[in-house]
């Protein structure tokens, strides 16, 4: 066959322009490490790079939410940690105050020390967030919500309650409401509250009550009068006929009173007359709790009625000690869920890593050894075209 | 006796026509086109002499070229799918450059949500407000960016289409020109080589830009047609073919035959083919899958935006903004109809574009690409014409029988996406009501989860109490008695509440609007969401994986065109190789025959010598 001078030399040259190419590209990829340098070199890899990218920046992004949630929830921790600590305070300034030992005098300069603690604990309420904003607030987190004017204590805050994104599809709450931590709290042993006349004259005292029977506590207001001091008759408030659903005996210094499956110890001596109320527990917060201590401390006189009232009221600040427990324990919970999900976004980071790697960047060893080929490549035709050009009849026609 | 100096004169003669042509295709081995030639010689009619015929020696008789019209026209042919496949492969290449350049939308549109995220774990924090503007302003301004590089493509196929068609018709014009000449050059009987590689090479070049079809006429004059028969040359005649704005889209370039129909559609192979295949079959759908994504986002974020109040406790408005479908009027229209249309539904919305006609009675629609597309809705006002998530209506104006109108629904929406929220205090983070339960309640029934159902619930902002008369039932607002289990989602206007635990009776809960300063990021949460929440395709595909089918849609074009160019180049090589060994000059084969001429030169000259010496001898006799 023969072959076209021009032609053969314009192959030569193409198929050297060819291999520089084919290297120049292998030194692109080598220079920056990337296997694709356009879509174009693998169309299905480019676009599984885009999502894994993507999804890799999701997790990311869940990683940072759910450091954010846990300074949140820890600095919440933090602070109900504090205000357990405070109602251990108040309880053991209250069981002082209760001695019998103690003069009015003294008593006030318990409930002085009392009003400093109740501050503290509205102090605590107001606990803010490291970007400023108030944790106990609800949803209106810029609005501070707990604001005391002499013992009462307001809560400007609503119910509502921040969530996080810890991964797709799970929330995570960062934070409670005050008016569930502090407001809400049920009173008495959590199911009824008691409370003593406010005429009565006997010393009996109600203390530890508790539900025998939950089955068949109905949820009434009942009460309880004695006819004597030993005797006592129990009614329902509601019954406009007031029938007397049961009678019983009180004898001595301490005993029980056990009706529909409610039991109160009482300790003293009731005066005919005397009467209890017992009815069903209603939301009450721990601040009037405390408020409720303090007033009975700062009234003079001390004595079975002002026992009565401190006896209601620390029962009330146990059920507001569990309510700080309870919160507590769901942050936990919280965490826990955060912790365990930061672990599995550190895997999966590492598999989308892995991943991404595969997809998009460069093998070295195989893309230095195709350079190696092809610069031989590009060497043998350079010099097989060195050698082709010499070989010319004309070089013998002298 | 013969005359030996005349049959030696003739070898001389005929030799020197030999060393000419050698030495014609030496000095022409590197021009273009050229095709070898090669002397033919004859023997002189011979002389008789009673008995016997003399020689009288040789002839150069012709000088032809070693040329076959059929390795010619294979190499034309491959000619123009090796230029059509180059053109679409570097075309192919700046897009798919386009895409993998700085401009990731994909990464924009990570930090952008990745922002949303952030407004969700600080909702009023001021901060986090302005770093959501600025992310969204670097999203906006990224889609932005790839829609103008993918105009830029477009301006760019605009100049080809016009620098194409000016070499059409100047190469044209040469073949016609060539045509008469060669005519002429033929009167004399001998065919005029160089003339006819001149008129080859030109078409030859014609051919890298489009096809062409050539035929042989008895006159030895070719007639060429382009594409599919539109005639280009027909003997000395030239058809001149011109460029014209789009009769819809001003801003993209048509090619016009001489009877001033648009022939862009029917130039087939060479690069001009292929840059208007490039325009309809990778820049359009790549452009249009932008602009879709760019809708996509718009709609869904802004929805979802809607549903939340910001720091004002106003309801959330726009945070993009983004243009309508851009409707064109055929140039040619006669009546006055305005024709506006809206994207009505996202998950509907696909990437073609649309042409209506009316045909003196009622509208049809097709795609571009002629595809029928099932309508309903007259355009009359309050019936749009309904076709693939889109309304379209003529408002005003009558229209003709005849007139047509282009739709392009996502073409140029990525570059009209802009940030419409500037205030940090009006992005709606929050959800946009407040459940409550009343301090009062004994039962233990809590608040669930409340949720936004429909905002444009005309009583949506009217706050709701929710009264338990007993466990089991209950009112809103003094309303019919509902009966409640626990568990239950109690359902208001435009919002549901859920409740767990057992109320007792006289029992409320309060649902009401939200107000200022909100710190929920109930609606934060639900605008990260977006991200995941599948917008286009009837609710399948997210906005971030449109992106990615985008990618993949441009890379397999891409990939497709270096695979087709490679296979053209070497379809290319195998006609050159066929037609160069046989038309081509090779230098060996020069040298050879310049040798082998230079020796009969020599050894004419030596047979003209002999005849002097014979000469002299007969002198020397007869003078004695």
């Amino acid at each position: 066959m023969r072959i076209s001078t021009s032609w053969g030399q314009q192959q030569a040259v193409d198929s050297m322009l060819d291999r520089q190419y084919q290297m120049s590209q292998t030194q692109l990829s080598l220079g920056n490490g990337k296997a694709i340098q356009t879509p174009a070199d693998n169309p299905a890899a480019a676009a599984r790079a885009v999502d894994t990218n993507s999804a890799s920046a999701q997790n990311d992004q869940y990683t940072r939410n759910i450091q954010s949630a846990t300074t949140r929830l820890s600095v919440e921790e933090q602070s109900l940690s504090s205000a357990g600590d405070i109602l251990d305070r108040i309880r053991s300034l209250t069981l002082e105050g209760m001695n019998g030992t103690q003069t009015d005098e003294s008593r006030q300069s318990i409930a002085t020390e009392l009003r400093q603690t109740l501050q503290q604990l509205v102090a605590l309420g107001n606990t803010k967030d490291g970007q400023g904003e108030y944790i106990f607030a609800g949803n209106r987190t810029t609005t501070q919500p707990f604001t005391i004017d002499g013992l009462s204590v307001n809560y400007g805050g609503d119910q509502g309650q921040r969530m996080v994104a810890a991964a797709a599809g799970l929330q995570v709450a960062t934070g409670d409401n005050g008016a569930d931590v502090f407001m809400s709290i049920r009173g008495g042993n959590g199911t009824f509250v008691t409370s003593a006349g406010a005429t009565n004259t006997g010393t009996a005292v109600v203390g530890a009550t508790s539900v025998t029977d939950a089955s068949a506590w109905d949820g009434g207001s009942y009460s309880i009068t004695f006819t004597s001091a030993t005797d006592y008759e129990i009614r329902d408030v509601n019954d406009p006929t007031n029938t007397v659903l049961s009678t019983g005996t009180y004898t001595g210094d301490t005993g029980t009173i056990a009706f529909k499956g409610a039991q109160l110890n009482l300790t003293g001596n009731p005066a005919t007359g005397d009467t209890f109320a017992v009815g069903p527990s209603s939301s009450q917060d721990v601040f009037s709790s405390v408020a409720g201590i303090i007033n009975a401390f700062e009234a003079p006189g001390g004595g079975a009625a002002m026992n009565n009232q401190i006896n209601a009221q620390l029962q009330n600040l146990d059920q507001a000690a569990t309510s700080f427990l309870d919160t507590r324990t769901k942050i936990g919970a919280r965490m826990n869920t955060l912790d365990q999900q930061t672990q599995i976004g550190a895997d999966v980071k590492l598999q989308y890593a892995d991943t991404l790697s595969s997809l998009q960047d460069l093998d070295y060893a195989s893309a230095i050894s195709k350079f190696t080929q092809q610069q031989s490549a590009l060497d043998a035709a350079q010099q097989s075209y060195v050698k082709m050009q010499n070989l010319s009849l004309f070089n013998y026609l002298k | 006796m013969a005359d030996l100096l005349s049959t030696g004169v003739s070898g001389l003669l005929a030799s020197q026509v030999g060393l000419s042509t050698v030495g014609h295709n030496i000095s022409n081995v590197n021009t273009a086109g050229y095709t070898r030639q090669t002397t033919s010689f004859n023997a002189r009619a011979p002389q008789y002499n009673g008995g016997y015929y003399v020689g009288q020696g040789a002839d150069a008789v012709s000088v032809q070229r070693a040329y076959s019209q059929f390795l010619t026209q294979s190499v034309w042919s491959a000619n123009s799918g090796q230029s059509r496949a180059t053109q679409y492969a570097s075309l192919t290449a700046s897009v798919n450059n386009a895409v993998s350049g700085s401009a990731n939308l994909q990464t924009a549109l990570d930090g952008f949500f990745g922002a949303v995220s952030d407004l969700a774990n600080a909702p009023v924090d001021t901060a986090s407000r302005q770093a959501l503007i600025g992310k969204a302003s670097t999203l906006v301004s990224t889609f932005r960016s790839l829609s103008s590089q993918f105009q830029q493509i477009d301006q760019q196929t605009n100049q080809e289409i016009s620098n194409s068609v000016d070499s059409i018709n100047s190469l044209a014009r040469s073949i016609a020109d060539l045509n008469g000449q060669i005519q002429k050059a033929y009167a004399g009987g001998a065919a005029p080589n160089d003339l006819l590689d001149a008129r080859d090479q030109a078409i030859s070049q014609l051919s890298q830009v489009v096809g062409v079809n050539v035929t042989q006429g008895s006159d030895h004059m070719v007639t060429v047609s382009v594409g599919n028969g539109q005639p280009l040359v027909n003997g000395t005649d030239a058809t001149k073919l011109s460029t014209a704005a789009n009769p819809y889209d001003s801003s993209r370039m048509e090619v016009v035959g001489p009877g001033g129909s648009v022939i862009s559609g029917q130039l087939g192979s060479g690069s001009l083919g292929a840059t208007f295949d490039f325009r309809t079959n990778v820049l359009d759908p790549a452009r249009n899958q932008l602009g879709r994504s760019a809708i996509a986002l718009t709609d869904a974020f802004n929805k979802q935006h809607a549903q939340g109040i910001d720091l004002n406790g106003d309801a959330g408005g726009d945070f993009f903004t983004i243009g309508d479908p851009a409707v064109f009027n055929n140039t040619g229209n006669t009546g006055n109809a305005q024709v506006t249309a809206t994207v009505t539904d996202v998950g509907k919305l696909g990437s073609a574009d649309y042409i209506m006609r009316y045909n003196g009675t009622g509208w049809s629609v097709t795609t571009s690409a002629g595809v029928t597309v099932p309508s309903t809705g007259t355009g009359a006002a309050g019936d749009p014409i309904l076709i693939d998530g889109l309304a379209i209506s003529v408002p005003s104006g009558t229209p003709q029988a005849g007139d047509s109108f282009q739709i392009q629904p996502t073409r140029n929406a990525a570059s009209t996406m802009s940030v419409a929220v500037s205030d940090t205090n009006k992005i709606a983070a929050s959800g946009p009501l407040a459940a409550t339960k009343a301090s009062g309640n004994t039962g233990k029934a809590i608040l669930g989860a409340l949720t936004v159902t429909n905002v444009a619930d005309p009583a949506f902002s009217t706050p709701a109490n929710i009264v338990f008369t007993s466990p089991t039932t209950y009112t809103i607002n003094g309303g019919a008695p509902q009966t409640y289990a626990d568990g239950d989602t109690i359902t208001g206007n435009g919002w549901t509440l859920k409740l767990s635990g057992v109320p007792a009776a006289n029992d409320t809960f309060t649902v009401k609007p939200a107000g200022s300063a909100s710190g929920d990021n109930g609606n934060a949460l639900a605008l990260a969401n977006v991200a995941n929440k599948g917008v286009l395709d009837n609710g399948v595909t997210t906005v971030g994986k449109s992106y990615s089918q985008l990618i993949a849609q441009v890379g397999t074009a891409g990939a497709q065109a270096n695979t087709a160019l490679d296979a053209q180049q070497s379809i290319l090589d195998q006609a050159m190789a066929s037609q160069q060994s046989l038309s081509g000059v090779n230098m060996d084969e020069e040298a050879a025959n310049l040798l082998r001429f230079q020796q009969a030169y020599a050894a004419s000259a030596q047979v003209i010598n002999a005849a002097n010496t014979i000469f002299d001898s007969l002198m020397t006799a007869v003078r004695g």
